[in-house]
This record gives structure tokens, C-alpha cells and sequence, in this order.
């Protein structure tokens, strides 16, 4: 659709498009190289007005039924997976170009993400999230115990979501969040991903170009830090809250603009673990199904997820640890070949395993240092992050023993068997861990639960109150 | 030792050092490489484990070299809990995987702490330096005496080169700046001093107490508590109030540095230090009053190292440049690292890091595994900086930096036609920190007020 410009380095950039509440931008004004695989995009900078409505104005989506955001929602999912989908089809073209993953890893992550877009999910979403849905939609009648009378409403918050780089499906649910919420919204888009934000706002405006969710939404990039553009957008006057994905310096870029009325909802970086049992080792048979269980909770968007296993404490003899550790190393290689993603490890990786692997009387390993599935046997974690499909077995004496490794920025532990889940999720908790799910099943959870120790939708919106006297009788 | 590689560092002390074209000389860098990798193939594990993965049994290219390189990582690829359990015996077993002489004789029986585990080694000659990482690990960089003795002689050729300032003995040395004791950095200070330094006027130190690899490790050890959450609201707040007194301590050497620096105003001075600190000296003795006119002409100024990201006004340079009145022709910069044991001094003419003969440097890809195409006859090429350094005997002399340069092959304005370095020099890390935000990662993100 675009013509492709050259670089100075003579070298192909890539047009992404902005989108502001409708409106498709193209630009050139900023050319920025991509992250992980050196593309260089150009994007047009950031129409500051255009994006940012007034004060003035009631968000377009305060008085749009939720029933009717719902139905717009469902028919733009079913409009991502068409095949005629020509936005689609351009971005996964030119993510393919950008993102670390293989296209067809891309596309799987892209579809499986637009499943999100059901009814039964979304009205989930607003049930568990909210004691009376109906708020959004209206004024609440509410009287306490002295006959005070008042209403309630969930006001829709004007919000800056900061869209990670990893996750592809992020952005289908942060557009039907800040839809949900009926938030006026402003998408920053990373740099490893500029390209399916848009895609689905195109899509969406193809239905009704004049929608209120269309009216509701932009999606631009800058680059994250830039204070040219954050000293202007990140004001209480502007936006209540920005919804920032990540860590480190992201976030603490991010925590300089916090203040009275501009705060922070933080989806924090996290990683994610296995506790397996002992009974995982009780023959052979029951070897094969749980080291396959736990591969499938480790490639896990290839690693590249939070909810991706990076340690497995296993409960036994090393004996008995070590054959696990062929089975799963085999059924991780099996895995990434299927694929069809073949990285190299970064060089500090590399140098590191190889390292474990000359001392070799202390930790064992499966499989090579080539980006093809690898597993590490320790008995106490490795100290640094298992990435690109590693695997670091901890053999444990017993699953006490791993708790101490749970910590606040652990996410999912995926347990076996699940019938030991219930003895361990207090102490779990108390470390801070997020979610324990059965080995194997990190990927799937509860329609309308809670993300990152909090009903989001719930934290999005403004909490606004009518007093209305006290009833006479 | 081989032929070639000798020849090539017979070269140290000659003149012409850096006017040898790289076309000339690039046949007998290639034997001299090939020599290093015979002597050393089974010597070392790590390479022994590159070149068999990489399947080469000879150097007859730069481009064998590039998968015998080892990146700057290599030297912290030691498992950490090695050194917070004080496990010396593992210590010195990961170590051996990187050295080329067995580690042999080294007594660890009832080793106190890192820094005796280091003098122990340093007994039997090997010379552990260590680069200062608070947040991260450090890196254990293994020399021989051999190295400690090429040091001695190679920075203070850097220096008269890089300043036009002879050895003559006639100077008073000022430091500013703590001193990592490391071997080779007290190498390195002991050579200036003999070489440059009045007999009769002590070298002024920095006033505060040396950072030793023992108190670097006990502000990493503390960083992995305080992430693990094993350290306890008390064993913060007792590090929290030694480390204002440690930052109390270093604000007063400033002062006391600054005026000893005016008492001393009338001998021909020699300042020592990173800029970080030597901007910060000068700021104090300009806010005492005193300036150019008030010191020697002649004087002059060694800065090791770049920035460590130390945040400064611009013209931090010609600041410190103008309060210490070093002229035009006496300013010195040196390109090197830990990692490499020689230097590469800045010309004052050209403005060019100097590459001497003994070095090898190749230009990669930015993922530092593949050589970039360039015209050794006077072409330039810019990308990631790996080199060879011959004069390393100790370890393994090739290195990927985590550097972005230009090496340029043409002639330098100064007139030497050795290869030289552009000064624009960027670290990789500075350049990628944008938003790498994803919704993966470690605790690491959750630690506050270490970095």
C-alpha cells in the first residue's frame, strides 16, 4: 500500500501509519529503528491536538450502551479474521519485517488474541469487574443506612495506555478495555510493533467511519522517554491515568509525570515458574506427559510471554531429575523446530550457558546453546534469565524448598499435580505470586478474572458521585 | 611466543609506531594471530570450545578470527552465587577455563574475602582485575605478570605520545579520582609516577578509602538480596547510612584535593582522573577563586576512561582544560578497556584514537558475528569494535566490545598512516535504550535506589 522509501544507509524503511479518532495518518517526520531487528520505520509525529480532545467535551462514548460497544466489538473481530482483511494482511506483512518472531507466530498470536472479541468474554469482563455493571451505563440510585441518597457512575477516564513490544494481542485488549470503560484513549505503540494497533482502529472505522469508539481512540508513537512529547501529553489536564505495561526504565520514565490527578496503573514485567511433584517421576509413562506439559508452558509465545516458564522446581533424586530433564529438553526442542523460529542466543547468554556447560560437574545440560531448546539442570536458579527457549530445572528435595524463589514479579506457576495446588497457594500468595494454574495450562484463564492483582476495568474508571439529599421519610 | 607476534610488539617503543598501513603489516598480524591460536587452542577451554564449534584449525583470514573472539561478557560469565557463597575453589575453576596457564599452587584454605582470594592469586601471579559494576556483575579479568609488565611500559608511551609530555620526572602528580585496586591500575600508577613524577613532591591521592572488588561485591551482594527480598528493612537502612557516609567522605576529598591543588599552584602539576571527577575538583577550586592564570602553563592531564554515563555540562572538557590552564597541545585522551592491555591514544593533530600494529582491530556487524567488508586502503567502516590484542599473554587477546566506532584506514592529518578511530565513539547499550517495554521480565525491575 505504501511505497517504500530508502534511508541514507540505503536501507528500506517501513511506513507506519498514525491513527487519531478516525483520521489515518502518514508521516515521515520521525525515522526510528526498531529494536530488536534493526528495521528502521518512519511515523508522522504526534498531531497533539487532534489526539487530545478538551476537557470540554463529554467522552463520545459516555451515553453509547455497553450492549452497543459490545456489539460493535464482536462484529470488528469477526472483521480481523476475515481473509479480505487488507489491513490485516499489510501489518502482519510489515510486523514480520519488525518483530522478533516468525510471522506465522505472529499471525497464530494475532488471531488467537481477536478471540477476546466475544460476547460471553466481554460481558464476563464487565460482571466480575464491576459489583453493578449497570454504572457504566448510568446514573446508580444509592441510599446508606441514614437515608442518604446519592448516584454513582462509572465515568469514562480519559487514558494513555504504553502497549508493550512482546504481546501482539496486548493491543485487541486494551482497545476493547479502553472501549468497555468508554475512556477517551491514547495508544502509545512500540517500537517493536507499530503496525497492529492501527490495523484493527482501521478496522474498525471501515465499519463506521463516524462510530464513537472510532471518535475515541488514536494510536501514535513517539519514541518512550522522548520529553518532547511526554512533557505535553502527560498532564491531569489531558489524561487521568496511563496504563503502562513493563518495568525498569519504562516505568520509572513514566513515574517522573505521576501527580495529583495523572496516575499510574501498572501491568508490572513478570516472569513466570513450574513447581512439579514428585509424582511427576513415578514411571515412565507420567515422565513423558509432564515434561511435555511443562515444554507447552515454556514456549509459551516462544518465551517471548510473561506467563512463560522460565525455572521448573522439580521434587526428587537427581537421578530421576535428570531423565525428566531429556524428555523435557526434547519436547522443548520439538517445539521451537515446529515453529519455525531459530534465533541464536544473545552473546552474553551464549557465553553464560557455555560457561555451566565447561563446569560441568556442578550443573548438567540438555541440548545446545543454539537457540534450539536447552536445558539446565542446577540446584539452585541460575542467575540469569532464561530466554529463546531455556529451560533451568532446579531440582528441589521438596516443593518448600522452591517457595522462597516466588517473589513479587512472579506471575503464573504452573503446579503438578494439581490436587498439591491448594497446599501451597497461601504461602505462594504471601510471596506474591499472581496465579498458580495446573502444569500446562498457563495460557488459558477464567473469563473476567483479575490481571496483575487487580480487576482492571475496575481501577480504569472515574468513580463520580451525585449527592441527592436525604429521603424524608 | 611466536615470530611474528614478536616483531609486531618489538614496536612498542618506536617512534613510528602508528605509521605502519595496515595493508603493510596486515600479513604478519595474520601469522601473529595464527600463532596466538596455535599456542593457545588447548590452553583454553573456552576457545578450544569456539573453534570446534566453529570449525577452525587455522587463522589464515580476519574472518577466521570472528567466532574465536570472545565478547566482554565472557569475563562475568562465572555463575554469581560462586562469589556471593564465597565457593573460592569454584571461583578458581571458572577461572581456569579462561586462562591459558593452568592455575596451579594457589592456596585457599581460610580465604577471609574476595579481595584475599585475589591476593592469593596475585601470590602465585595471576593478576585478577576487576571492572566496577554496582548493579551487574563484575568482570574477573585474568593478567600475567608478563601483561602487568607490558602495562608499565605501554601507558606511559600512551601518555608522552597522546600529550607531547616527556618523562622527565618533573612534575607533581595530583589524583582525582578513587582508586580501583586492581593490580593493573596499580601498575599503571606506579609507572606514571616513576616516569613523570618529581621524586622529591608525593603524588597527592584522592583522599578516600580505596574501592576494593570486596566492597564492590558487598554492594552487589546486597542488590540480589534486596531482589530476592532476603534483605531485611534493618540491613537497608544500615547500608543506606553507609553509604551517606561513604558519599560524605567522597565530597570532602573534592575539597581537600582542590586545595592541595592551590597550595601546590606554583610546581608544574600533573591531574589524574575520570572526568566525572575532575570536573568536580575544578568546580571547587574555581569556586575558590583561582583559575588559569594562577597555575603553570605546562601542566597537563591523564583522564582514564569515558563518562560512566556521569552527567556533565557540555563543556565539562574545556572546563577542566581552562581551570588547570593544560594547553591546547597538552589535552590527552586514550581509547582502551580493561580487556585490552594496550592503548590507543588520541593525536592532537587529527583527533584519531591510534591503533598500533600489535593491535588488531576488526569492525563487526552489530551482532558481533560476522566482519564488515572494508578497503584496507584507506577505506572506513563503522560498527561494532572487536580487536586483537598481541600484547596479551595472560588471556585470550580478542575481544567484542560493546562498542560502536569508526576505524578509519586513511592517512591521519597527524601524519601517521596506521589505522585510526574516529571521535565518536558510542556504547551499544546507550544507543538501544529506548522503549523496550514487554509485559516479560525479572525482578530486577523491582529493585529501587542501587543503580
Amino acid at each position: 500500500m505504501n511505497a517504500q522509501v530508502q534511508a541514507n544507509t540505503g536501507e528500506p524503511i517501513v511506513s507506519a501509519p498514525i491513527f487519531v479518532r478516525g483520521e489515518v495518518i502518514e508521516g515521515s517526520d520521525i525515522v526510528h529503528k526498531s529494536r530488536d531487528l534493526g528495521v528502521t520505520f518512519s511515523t508522522a509525529n504526534v498531531p497533539f491536538d487532534k489526539a487530545i480532545p478538551p476537557r470540554t467535551e463529554v467522552p463520545p462514548l459516555l451515553n453509547v450502551p455497553t450492549s452497543e460497544i459490545i456489539d460493535f466489538l464482536v462484529e470488528t473481530g469477526q472483521r480481523l479474521v476475515a481473509p479480505d482483511n487488507a489491513f490485516v494482511h499489510e501489518c502482519f506483512d510489515r510486523m514480520a519485517s519488525t518483530h522478533i518472531l516468525p510471522r506465522e507466530v505472529i499471525e497464530n498470536v494475532g488471531k488467537h488474541a481477536v478471540s477476546y472479541l466475544d460476547r460471553r468474554i466481554l460481558e464476563a469482563e464487565l460482571r466480575e469487574n464491576f459489583p453493578d455493571p449497570r454504572a457504566l451505563d448510568g446514573w446508580i440510585p444509592k441510599q446508606d443506612f441514614t437515608g442518604r441518597k446519592s448516584f454513582v457512575r462509572a465515568y469514562g477516564p480519559r487514558l494513555i495506555h504504553v502497549l508493550p513490544g512482546n504481546s501482539p494481542g496486548v493491543a485487541i485488549k486494551s482497545i476493547a478495555q479502553g472501549a468497555l470503560v468508554k475512556a477517551v484513549n491514547l495508544f502509545k505503540m512500540s517500537s517493536a510493533d507499530p503496525f497492529y494497533t492501527v490495523a484493527i482502529l482501521r478496522t474498525m472505522a471501515a465499519i463506521d467511519p463516524e462510530h464513537p469508539i472510532v471518535k475515541s481512540m488514536s494510536a501514535v508513537y513517539w519514541r518512550g522517554g522522548e520529553a518532547a512529547v511526554e512533557n505535553v501529553l502527560y498532564r491531569p489536564q489531558y489524561f487521568d491515568k496511563i496504563v503502562a505495561w513493563g518495568g525498569g526504565d519504562a516505568i520509572n520514565n513514566v513515574i517522573k509525570y505521576l501527580g495529583p490527578g495523572f496516575q499510574l496503573v501498572s501491568f508490572d514485567p513478570k516472569t513466570s515458574i513450574s513447581m512439579i511433584g514428585r509424582e511427576a517421576l513415578e514411571s515412565e509413562e507420567r515422565m513423558e506427559e509432564v515434561a511435555s506439559r511443562a515444554a507447552a508452558d515454556l514456549m509459551m509465545l516462544n518465551q517471548e510471554a510473561c506467563a512463560a516458564s522460565r525455572f521448573q522446581f522439580v521434587e526428587g533424586p537427581q537421578e530421576l531429575v535428570d531423565r525428566f530433564c531429556a524428555k523435557f529438553q526434547r519436547y522443548i526442542a520439538e517445539r521451537a523446530a515446529a515453529s519455525g523460529d531459530i534465533r541464536p542466543l544473545a552473546m552474553d547468554l551464549k557465553e553464560q550457558v557455555e560457561t555451566l556447560m565447561m563446569l560441568d560437574d556442578e550443573f548438567a545440560t540438555w541440548g545446545r546453546a543454539d537457540g534450539k531448546g536447552l536445558v539446565i539442570r542446577s540446584e539452585e536458579p541460575v542467575d540469569f534469565h532464561p530466554i529463546n527457549k531455556i529451560g533451568n530445572v532446579v531440582r528441589v528435595d521438596r516443593l518448600d524448598d522452591a517457595v522462597k524463589y516466588v517473589n513479587v514479579a512472579t506471575q503464573s506457576i504452573g503446579f503438578y499435580p494439581s490436587e498439591r495446588m491448594a497446599d501451597y497457594r497461601d504461602a505462594l500468595g504471601a510471596g506474591g505470586a499472581q496465579r498458580v494454574c495446573p502444569l500446562g495450562e498457563v495460557g488459558p484463564s477464567t473469563y473476567g478474572n483479575p490481571w496483575d492483582g487487580m480487576y482492571p476495568l475496575h481501577r480504569f474508571v472515574h468513580w463520580m458521585v451525585n449527592e441527592d439529599g436525604i429521603d424524608p421519610r | 611466543m611466536g615470530a611474528a607476534a614478536d616483531k609486531l610488539m618489538s614496536k612498542v617503543a618506536a617512534e613510528d609506531r602508528f605509521d605502519y598501513s595496515a595493508a603493510e603489516v596486515r600479513d604478519l598480524q595474520v601469522q601473529a594471530l595464527n600463532e596466538r591460536f596455535q599456542e593457545r587452542r588447548n590452553a583454553i577451554k573456552l576457545l578450544k570450545m569456539r573453534a570446534e564449534e566453529a570449525g577452525i584449525e587455522e587463522i589464515t583470514s580476519l574472518d577466521d578470527m570472528v567466532g574465536l573472539l570472545f565478547p566482554h561478557t565472557a569475563y562475568k560469565s562465572y555463575p554469581e552465587s560462586f562469589l556471593m557463597d564465597e565457593r573460592w575453589d569454584r571461583l578458581t575453576k571458572w577461572l581456569g577455563t579462561i586462562s591459558p596457564h593452568p592455575i596451579e599452587g594457589v592456596d585457599l584454605e581460610g580465604i577471609k574475602d574476595v579481595d584475599d582470594w585475589i591476593d592469593r592469586l596475585a601470590a602465585k601471579g595471576y593478576f585478577i582485575s576487576c571492572s566496577s559494576g554496582t548493579t551487574g556483575k563484575s568482570a574477573m579479568l585474568i593478567a600475567s605478570q608478563k601483561d602487568m609488565d607490558w602495562s608499565k611500559i605501554d601507558t606511559v608511551n600512551v601518555f608522552a605520545w597522546g600529550s607531547g609530555v616527556k618523562p622527565a620526572r618533573d612534575r607533581m602528580m595530583v589524583g582525582c579520582a578513587p582508586v580501583a585496586t586492581v593490580p593493573k591500575n596499580k601498575t599503571i600508577s606506579e609507572a606514571q609516577v616513576a616516569a613523570f613524577s618529581n621524586p622529591e613532591w608525593p603524588r597527592w591521592d584522592y583522599p578516600v578509602p580505596p574501592i576494593t572488588v570486596g566492597s564492590l561485591t558487598k554492594m552487589v551482594v546486597m542488590r540480589k538480596k534486596m531482589a530476592e527480598g532476603s534483605a531485611r528493612p534493618d540491613e537497608i537502612a544500615e547500608f543506606e547510612q553507609t553509604s551517606g557516609e561513604r558519599q560524605k567522605i567522597l565530597d570532602d576529598a573534592i575539597v581537600s584535593t582542590a586545595e592541595a591543588i592551590i597550595a601546590n599552584r606554583d610546581k608544574k602539576l600533573m591531574v589524574a582522573g575520570l572526568w566525572s571527577g575532575l570536573y568536580a575538583v575544578a568546580k571547587a577550586v574555581r569556586d575558590r577563586g583561582y583559575s588559569a592564570k594562577d597555575f603553570d602553563p605546562d601542566n597537563c592531564i591523564y583522564v582514564g576512561g569515558g563518562l560512566k554515563r556521569a552527567q556533565l555540562p557540555a563543556d565539562y572538557q574545556q572546563f577542566v582544560h581552562e581551570t588547570f590552564n593544560i594547553p591546547e597541545g597538552r589535552h590527552f585522551q586514550n581509547y582502551s578497556m580493561q580487556e585490552l592491555n594496550s592503548g590507543m591514544p588520541k593525536c592532537r593533530e587529527g583527533g584519531r584514537y591510534h591503533v598500533p600494529p600489535w593491535i588488531v582491530p576488526m569492525i563487526l556487524n552489530q551482532d558481533g558475528d560476522a566482519l564488515l567488508p572494508v578497503d584496507i586502503n584507506g577505506g572506513k567502516v563503522e560498527g561494532r569494535a572487536a580487536f586483537y590484542d598481541l600484547s596479551l599473554d595472560g588471556r585470550w587477546g580478542g575481544i567484542i566490545t560493546g562498542d560502536k566506532i569508526e576505524l578509519d584506514y586513511s592517512p591521519c592529518q597527524c601524519g601517521n598512516k596506521g589505522p585510526s578511530i574516529t571521535d565518536n565513539i558510542a556504547r551499544y547499550a546507550d544507543l538501544q535504550g529506548d522503549d523496550k517495554i514487554g509485559c516479560a521480565g525479572t525482578i530486577d525491575a523491582y529493585v529501587r535506589g542501587m543503580s
